[in-house]
């Protein structure tokens, strides 16, 4: 995209523009075929005219010679010109795909708060396939319209009475059709919507069946959804009827335009103003408008989808940056000294804290909404709201994101593991020579593999979903010690996962990080125990600092805090 | 062949690199025992049971379509003879007669077909409601066993996918192809009508139009099904990458994500191009045909003319009513591919639905069936009101393997005593979590029995005597109030609120936009992982059953959530018998009684004192953890008041 904060506008003609080419060459082949497809009823009429009224077998084995080479030239140009088409759809909807994951993945962040996954996976999918087919509604209305244009010609030359008639009258027609079916297609829609909800409701409660089982809940559930299928129905019915009507209201004012094209043709036929071959051609002419003059209508559906697609696309690619980078860099090696002077964010008030260069620090938070907006300050996924965090001296906000995050990696609680398999997921972060063993070793990711059929080399599935949680949790924390980073911060990496392993999990992460700076965010005294120090974060300030054990023995807070 | 997601990690894991076909619902993976598809024989039988009692409708509404598609059919005849008027030279008013007919044949046909329109749409939704409504309660009272090991995937997939193809097809493909039929039926009778030769000459595009169809359906199939995977999989890359955004950036991992939805993407890419190409070379040999019938029949009107057996109007209608012949032929054939899919779908949705019905209760329970119906509600003593306590568990000689020759558990023996809290401890792949899931009924042991005996308290509600509470995070879509009433469906509101003030969620949920009604779950407010757990509880107390199990159900929450949760889960449990898998050791300390595991057998049972002073195996767990805490001198108390809530984060 061009423009650094582009709108819906800029979206649309982004990407007509990328595929200008296919599009020029669709529209041509298109129109093409749209010629074809209005000859064959003028051939019909001139077969009828020239070869049935006369009884000329050279005139028919002539024009179906020429109909012959009508259906050719068709054929083809629709296979080529759909096919330019629908490739430079599918290409830009391609392009605005990876646009967006761009966007999303930008160190800067920013532009997947306040949006579900799912709605933005959504607009990567269905709106750049929307704003994709844009391209294909501009190559079809090019081709329509040329169509209509042939059309139109060809009456015109024929009568200019019986022209007029079918050209106004089909427009007039389809002005009607829409008419009628505007309120029924509001209705519908909404109609629609409630029908769909019948189905949403028993993907849910499929999804939640074991806790449905778990609770004996499966009679309330079942009636429930009783209920729900019976009002879907009534909707869905409503909406069945009102779509048969708009059926029957098409089929009944098409059939009164042929009726009309016929009493006007017959006439003018019967004065021999017009043969009896260009009335056929009449006839069967009004009926082929009908065609491009619905593509066009849903050209214009499809440009108006575009266009609301656009927009939201763009929403997403002009977010601003949640932090911009600065144009300082660190010095290296990074020795990974940490402080915090007057940190204030979220619930963190005037935090200041040195963490030295090489040190195990645990850090334990009452609250831990504390525990969360101190990692958003130190993986810079926001800046404080005052106060400053350095690095080596570095204020963060002077820094390019990604370069801080390949010195310090913040691993979070809820960190994702993605597909592949275990000693992928392993080594997604590590320096390439690097040997993930060690890592695996200290977080407990030996025993993991020895229980799964294939070992470090299992698959775990999408998002690790065929993990447990504590198989998934320590996956995750091998990953954040392969990363080898000089500062690493881990927040609470063992939740799910039992009192020995997690002893043992504790010493390894204290054998391997030895001698680089590591953050303990958590309240685990298992973790704690291994600590150099801790530092409690009480109501966002921080209230003391010692030995964990020290602080056992002295604080009632940290004693609560961590024991209880 | 790859896994869906949720495969137990004991289970046959694909191999394939790149599979990411989690939603590739389609294929089986190997090792599975997928719920049942119905053969197409059933399948037939099913949908002709649903449609009998509807039979009139069924009747009326083909009888509409098909006196609608005939009074159409009158158009070309008519036009023929305003073209036989002028040939004859009949005077330009003799033109009005025919014109006239030719709108009201367009009011009737318009009519007809909205009335039979409609009818055979209410036939085919009334029959997809019902087969829905049957497919959704067979569905949620197939035993958890079968279930799993048919992957979850597949259910989810029959529910979605298969239901919207159903319904699409019965919405939009089967009014469109029984019209279609209709008018290339009747349309080639009113050629015969006209002359049998004319219709002789139409036959000559069938061979090419059937040969397309097969040449179509043979390579579409497989090929829209590559589609469905590839689309599924990029959809979960997507997923994958937006969802952990926040760790791809963290691990400078920006670029092979990129990389990899951009594989995934151009794959689809790929793919729909190829089913275009396909959809166009189908037009194409479509096309060959139009041309072939049409010039056919051109070519008879032209000798039938000559031979003055047919007028000139006639033939004019013959061709025209080819002409008209091209759309209803190419949409019936597009839509063979769409009754195809609609097909399978029907019979996997029928496969489920023809399920036996088992006892709404869990028959899983089995040996247990008879004792607990044995205890007939009898009047309350003071002392079981005090306990509320219900249920004793007696778990005897079990052994179980979910593969055979990899056994799980070995010869377990334990009893639940009536009221008393167990904690389940050891290290992972113990056998926790499969004892717990024995004793919730959830898998039927391979040997040995688990029977679960009520004293009469719990029969009171028809709810399960044993509730199962996991790790597993959903909340139900809807109004909060909706989702807690699934425990228990005629709770008041007063008795959501004190179940939800057990669980400390009381605050949190009256502060939510709209109380008790706040719409959750998929679209609706988001919860955390800790509220959704502690709605999890609030639901087992609702639920009220006289033995709970507890499986985890405090690990998602980070260690300061999980505190709270336990102390949320210890006051739901509150005299009932319970077995808590524990993870954090406060939380076993605090127990009855301390069971502990390994290796799939129970290797100690006691209370805390008694196991720390035996110096076993729950000793040394327990000195691992107050190894650190050597200055704490009391054992945590049991029952702690706590109103803390879990802040929303």
């Amino acid at each position: 995209m061009s423009p650094s904060t582009p709108s819906g506008r800029d979206v649309l003609r982004e990407s007509v523009r990328g595929q200008r080419r296919d599009v020029a060459l669709g529209s041509l082949l298109g129109s093409g075929h749209q010629l074809g497809e209005a000859l064959v009823p003028v051939l019909i009429g001139v077969v009828i005219d020239r070869a049935v009224t006369k009884s000329d077998t050279g005139a028919l084995v002539l024009w179906l010679g020429v109909l012959a080479v009508v259906y050719v030239g068709l054929a083809l140009s629709w296979r080529f010109g759909a096919w330019s088409g629908d490739r430079s759809a599918a290409r830009a909807e391609h392009t605005l795909r990876i646009a967006l994951v761009r966007r999303v993945l930008h160190p800067g962040g920013g532009a997947e708060e306040g949006r579900l996954p799912g709605a933005l996976a959504n607009i990567a999918t269905e709106d750049a396939k929307r704003v994709g087919a844009v391209n294909m509604a501009v190559m079809y209305g090019i081709s329509a319209l040329v169509g209509i244009l042939t059309t139109a010609v060809v009456l015109l030359r024929t009568s200019v009475t019986l022209g007029l008639v079918v050209l106004l009258g089909t427009p007039v027609l389809l002005w009607l059709g829409h008419l009628l079916s505007k309120p029924l297609e509001t209705r519908s829609a909404t109609e629609q919507e409630r029908a769909a909800h019948a189905s949403a409701v028993a993907a849910d409660l499929v999804a939640g069946l074991r806790i449905l089982k778990g609770i004996g809940g499966e009679s309330t559930a079942i009636a429930r959804y009783r209920t729900t299928s019976r009002d879907s129905l009534q909707a869905t019915l409503k909406a069945a009827r009102a779509q048969a009507f708009q059926s029957g209201m098409v089929l009944t004012l098409t059939g009164c335009l042929i009726a009309v094209v016929a009493l006007v043709g017959g006439r003018l036929a019967a004065q021999g103003t017009i043969s009896l071959g260009q009335l056929v051609s009449a006839v069967g002419l009004a009926l082929f408008l009908l065609g491009p003059l619905q593509v066009l209508a849903w050209v214009n559906a499809g440009l108006a989808q575009g266009r609301a697609s656009a927009t939201r696309i763009a929403e997403v690619l002009a977010t601003p940056h949640t932090v911009t980078a600065g144009d300082r860099i660190l010095a290296q090696p990074v020795r990974g000294a940490v402080r915090l002077t007057g940190v204030s964010h979220g619930g963190l008030r005037e935090v200041d804290l040195d963490i030295a260069s090489g040190e195990l620090l645990g850090v334990v938070a009452t609250d831990p909404a504390h525990a969360t907006d101190l990692l958003r300050c130190l993986a810079r996924r926001a800046d404080p709201d005052s106060g400053t965090v350095e690095l080596d001296g570095v204020a963060l906000r002077d820094l390019d994101p990604a370069e801080l995050r390949t010195a310090m990696l913040v691993a979070e609680h809820d960190a994702d593991l993605f597909e592949g398999t275990v000693r992928d997921n392993v080594t997604a972060g590590a320096p390439d020579s690097a040997d993930p063993e060690p890592a695996m070793t200290a977080a407990g990711v030996a025993q993991v593999a020895e229980t799964l059929p294939g070992g470090e080399d299992t698959a775990v599935g999408e998002r690790g979903r065929s993990l447990s949680g504590g198989q998934r949790q320590r996956v995750a924390l091998a990953r954040a010690l392969a990363a080898d980073r000089p500062v690493l911060v881990v927040h609470d990496p063992t939740t799910a996962v039992d009192a020995v392993t997690e002893a043992g999990i504790a010493s390894g992460i204290r054998e391997i990080r030895k001698g680089r700076t590591t953050v303990l965010v958590t309240t685990s005294p298992a973790l704690l125990s291994v600590t150099d120090r801790v530092v409690l974060l009480d109501d966002g300030r921080v209230t003391d600092t010692a030995p964990h054990a020290d602080l056992i023995a002295r604080h009632e807070t940290y004693r609560t805090a961590v024991l209880a | 062949m790859s896994d869906s997601p949720d495969t137990p990690a004991t289970g046959p894991t694909g191999a394939a690199p790149d599979d990411g076909s989690a939603l590739d619902f389609g294929s089986e993976p190997a090792g599975r025992e997928l719920l049942p598809t119905a053969t197409p024989a059933r399948t037939r039988a099913a949908v002709r049971e649903l449609v009998r009692p509807r039979r009139g409708l069924a009747v009326a509404g083909f009888a509409a379509m098909i006196v609608a598609t005939g009074v159409g059919l009158l158009v070309q005849p008519l036009l023929g003879r305003i073209v036989d008027i002028v040939a004859d030279h009949r005077p330009p008013g003799d033109i009005t007669l025919p014109v006239v007919l030719l709108v009201l044949v367009a009011l009737a046909q318009g009519a007809t077909t909205a009335l039979g329109l409609s009818l055979v749409s209410r036939l085919g939704e009334t029959v997809l409601a019902r087969l829905r409504e049957r497919f959704v309660e067979k569905a949620l009272r197939l035993p958890l066993e079968q279930v799993e090991k048919a992957g979850a995937g597949d259910l989810t997939a029959r529910v979605t996918r298969d239901v919207s193809v159903v319904g699409e097809a019965v919405r939009d493909a089967l009014p469109e192809l029984a019209r279609s039929l209709l008018a290339i039926a009747l349309t080639l009778a009113a050629m015969a009508a006209l002359d049998w030769r004319f219709f002789l000459a139409a036959l000559i595009a069938v061979p090419v139009q059937a040969s397309t169809a097969r040449w179509y359906v043979r390579n579409a199939v497989p090929l829209y099904g590559r589609q469905r995977i590839a689309t599924g999989s990029q959809q979960q890359q997507l997923l994958d990458t937006v969802a952990g955004a926040g760790t791809v950036r963290a691990f400078r991992l920006e670029e092979e994500h990129t990389e990899r939805v951009t594989r995934r993407s151009s794959a689809a890419v790929e793919l729909t191009l190829r089913g275009v190409r396909l959809v166009l070379d189908f037009y194409n040999r479509l096309h060959i045909a139009e041309y072939a019938g049409l010039a056919a029949v051109l070519v008879t009107g032209f000798l039938l003319v000559r031979g003055g057996s047919v007028s000139i109007g006639t033939a004019t209608a013959a061709a025209l009513y080819f002409h008209s012949l091209f759309t209803p032929v190419n949409a019936a054939l597009v839509l063979l591919d769409d009754a195809q899919s609609a097909t399978a779908a029907l019979a996997r949705l029928v496969g489920v639905a023809d399920q036996p019905s088992p006892e709404p209760e869990k028959p899983e329970a089995g040996k247990s069936e008879a004792e607990k119906r044995a205890h007939a509600p009898r009047p309350r003593t003071a002392a079981e009101a005090e306990a509320k306590a219900g249920g004793t568990v007696t778990v005897t000689g079990i052994h179980h393997a979910y593969e055979p020759g990899r056994p799980v558990l070995h010869d377990v023996d334990l009893t639940l005593r009536a009221g008393e809290r167990v904690a389940l401890v050891g290290p992972s792949g113990a056998g926790k979590t499969t004892l717990a899931k024995l004793i919730a009924g959830v898998h039927r042991p391979t040997a040995g029995s688990v029977r679960v005996t009520t004293n009469g308290a719990g029969e009171s509600r028809d709810g399960v005597p044993v509730a199962l509470v996991t790790q597993e995070t959903h909340v139900f879509a809807g109004p909060l109030a909706d989702d807690l009433r699934l425990a228990r469906a005629g709770a008041t509101d007063a008795e959501l609120r004190t179940a939800l003030t057990a669980v400390s969620a009381l605050d949190w949920v009256v502060a939510l936009p709209e109380g008790l009604d706040t719409v959750v779950g998929e679209g609706g407010h988001r919860l955390t992982s800790a509220q959704v757990q502690q709605l999890a509880l609030a639901r087992l107390v609702l639920a009220d059953p006289p033995v709970a199990v507890l499986d985890e159900a405090t690990a998602e929450a980070g260690s300061t959530g999980a505190r709270l949760l336990e102390q949320a889960a210890d006051r739901a449990v509150d005299g009932r018998t319970a077995l808590v898998v524990a993870h954090r050791l406060t939380q076993a300390a605090t127990a009855d009684r301390i069971v502990v595991m390994d290796g799939g057998r129970i290797v100690e049972s006691g209370t805390h004192d008694e196991l720390c002073a035996a110096a076993g195996v729950y000793a040394s767990l327990w000195e691992a953890w107050s190894g650190t805490r050597a200055t704490a001198d009391q054992t945590p108390t049991h029952h702690r008041p706590d109103t803390t809530t879990l802040k929303d984060h």
